[in-house]
């Protein structure tokens, strides 16, 4: 019976894959779709590849599924699983190579109409100010003694030597910083590649986005984040560059060895893991929590370099505050409550994003009567979402939420039969400038190759996950 | 025998196939394969070369580990490779030589960055008397 004949309705948004012990499962499968979502996730390997994550020992809880969930290598794009702090395993590949990728939003003093008559030069300041790094390095030059220090301090160390405003860090994840980083784990490789790349976008999915708000869903939530109806916002979605990617090289090379001596079998190579408490375990985790702080560095640059395209081009009066900045490709050491009992777990997170309900210790208190913000990017050219955690992924899903649209269509799929010219005319005629350093960059992320992104955001609202704050709008896109 | 490679489609990322003669032109074509992917060398000019030795348990982990050499060196701006050549070749270990020049970002950027060569389905095996492989990548 194929899995998609084993799957189980439990209500309109969840559905279950029970336990199967032929193929090693020692979990059960939880999804979060819709029916409509579903079909589209059936489509391609993505409950298979969620299937081979509950094999993996010292799982707690179901391997999770959430509605933007596609194919990806050994792990599902939009799974999470949490392993045993002290009996599970850690596996780079439940992180990604993109360690750190995540996204930040910024909100700046400026409504739709200030924007729109300046847009084109606001666009193509940003696009010289903000490299995406295919041709070239970024504009932050720091010796390899400050890049330890970097993957220590990840934005904190940015916004001490000037490329940020004070309160940046504290309005990030982890406050820009995880700790017990140690770059005595990152390979020197690892750093060659990622030094001169601070202050870069990367390509592939990575943008940056200038957007308004068109909808707002939950005023209370909108007002502490300081969101208004028309109100200007940028999105920065990028990762830990080339350094995030040579760290997970590195230690899939290692664990593919180490595995042997700890006797673990695994359906798919890119699923290697050890014991989290092993000597590899324990260097993966401080070499990756380095990955992850170089990437808040590397948003935080961003975001400096932002603040100096919008005053050239609005004055400097222009006023750019940080709302909040998330990570959707990483592990965390948490606790949770699960039957009655308070167990450490490290949480997975490939390609979901955090969401702490309100009242959560972690959430910054200026967000602790709403939820932590979310933030969900959508494609090219449609909406993106601001969410704010909520309780039910406390109870069901390590407080975790999804982190996209999901993709439908491959890359190839995504440009038989259209042309550059075309796809650009009907951004223009949506009102979008878009500006790239590749045509394929364009090409392969029209909207048509994502899932619909309201959809997505559904499911997650009416299952309790995270609830809907606003809707934006893209006016200007960067891409890589 | 038409051509060395094709390029596979992958719902997230992108990958190749690639065959040859023997498993040394099957590294080779999965190394021209890549920088197919991911960088234009038309304007790349064949003037230095940079030899590369790298290990590995088996063929297809030895695969991986050319080519993240590879991406490593491109990324870096090390390396800008033209062409490839493998000299010596055993399951678990590799020599051989890039040609091409030191990379200068701006005549040689990525078409597309590749993050990493990944695990996921790979495949290398010999198959009617020819050598095939099957890669996939993070872009």
């Amino acid at each position: 019976m194929s899995l998609v004949e084993q799957l189980e309705r439990i209500d309109d948004y969840r559905w279950r894959i029970p336990r199967d012990e032929r193929r090693g499962m020692r979990t059960d499968v939880r999804v979060y779709a819709s029916k409509s979502i579903l079909e589209k996730i059936a489509k391609d390997a993505s409950l298979e590849q969620a299937a081979n994550v509950a094999t993996l020992p010292g799982i707690v809880g179901s391997s999770l599924a959430m509605p933007d969930i596609h194919q990806g290598y050994g792990f599902p794009i939009g799974g999470v699983c949490a392993t045993d702090m002290s009996s599970g395993v850690v596996s780079p590949g439940g992180v990604g190579f993109d360690i750190n990728c995540g996204v930040r939003l910024v909100r700046a003093n400026l409504a739709v109409g200030d924007v729109r008559p300046k847009l084109r030069e606001l666009v193509n300041q940003i696009f010289r100010d903000v490299p995406c790094g295919t041709g070239g390095s970024g504009f932050v030059k720091i010796n390899p003694k400050e890049l330890d220090h970097v993957l220590v301090e990840g934005a904190r160390w940015m916004v001490r030597h000037g490329y940020g405003e004070p309160r940046d860090a504290e309005y990030a994840e982890a406050g820009g910083a995880l700790d017990d980083a140690d770059p005595g784990h990152v390979s020197d490789r690892a750093k060659e590649r990622g030094r001169p790349q601070i202050g870069t976008l990367g390509s592939g999915n990575h943008f940056l986005e200038v957007q308004y708000v068109d909808q707002i869903a939950d005023e209370e939530a909108a007002q502490a984040m300081g969101l208004a109806k028309d109100q200007v916002v940028v999105l920065i979605h990028s990762g830990s560059r080339g350094l995030g990617h040579q760290v997970c090289t590195d230690f899939l090379r290692e664990m593919g060895a180490a595995m042997k001596k700890y006797g673990i079998e695994i359906p798919d190579r890119q699923l290697a893991c050890v014991p989290t408490q092993s000597k590899e375990g324990q260097a993966y985790l401080a070499a990756m929590r380095g990955a992850a702080n170089f990437a808040w560095a590397n948003r935080q640059g961003i975001t400096h370099f932002l603040r100096g395209a919008f005053k050239r081009i609005f004055g400097d009066s222009t006023q750019l505050d940080l709302i909040y900045d998330v990570c959707h490709n990483i592990a965390k050491h948490e606790r949770y409550e699960i039957e009655g009992k308070k167990r450490d777990v490290l949480v997975h997170r490939k390609g979901a994003t955090r969401a702490f309900p309100p009242g959560h210790p972690e959430v910054n208190p200026v967000y602790r009567h709403v939820g932590q913000p979310v933030f969900i990017p959508g494609s090219m050219g449609t909406a993106s979402w601001v969410l704010a955690g909520q309780e039910g992924s406390m109870r069901e899903t390590f407080g975790t939420t999804c982190h996209g649209a999901g993709r439908l269509l491959s890359r190839a799929a995504a440009k038989k039969g259209r042309d550059l010219q075309s796809v650009l005319k009907s951004l223009e005629d949506a009102g979008i400038y878009i500006r790239s350093e590749t045509k394929k960059g364009i090409l392969e992320e029209i909207p048509e190759a994502y899932k619909d992104v309201d959809e997505v955001i559904e499911v997650v609202h009416n299952a309790g996950l995270a609830k809907k704050v606003a809707r934006l709008r893209p006016m200007g896109v960067i891409k890589g | 025998m038409s051509e060395p490679f094709e390029i596979l489609d992958h719902t997230a990322d992108t990958g190749f196939r690639a065959w040859g003669a023997t498993v040394a032109e099957l590294f080779e074509n999965s190394a021209r394969a890549m920088m197919a992917i991911s960088t234009d060398a038309s304007a790349t000019e064949a003037r230095g070369e940079k030899y590369i030795e790298v290990g590995g348990e088996d063929y297809e982990s030895l695969l991986v580990n050319w080519l993240n050499e590879i991406v490593y060196l491109f990324d870096t701006n090390a390396f800008a490779p033209k062409d490839f050549r493998v000299e010596e070749i055993t399951p678990t270990h590799l020599k051989g030589r890039l040609v091409g020049e030191p990379r200068d970002p701006q005549r040689h950027p990525w078409a597309l960055i590749i993050k990493a060569v990944t695990y996921y389905e790979l495949r290398v095996e010999q198959r009617k008397g020819r050598w095939e492989a099957q890669v996939f990548l993070d872009i």
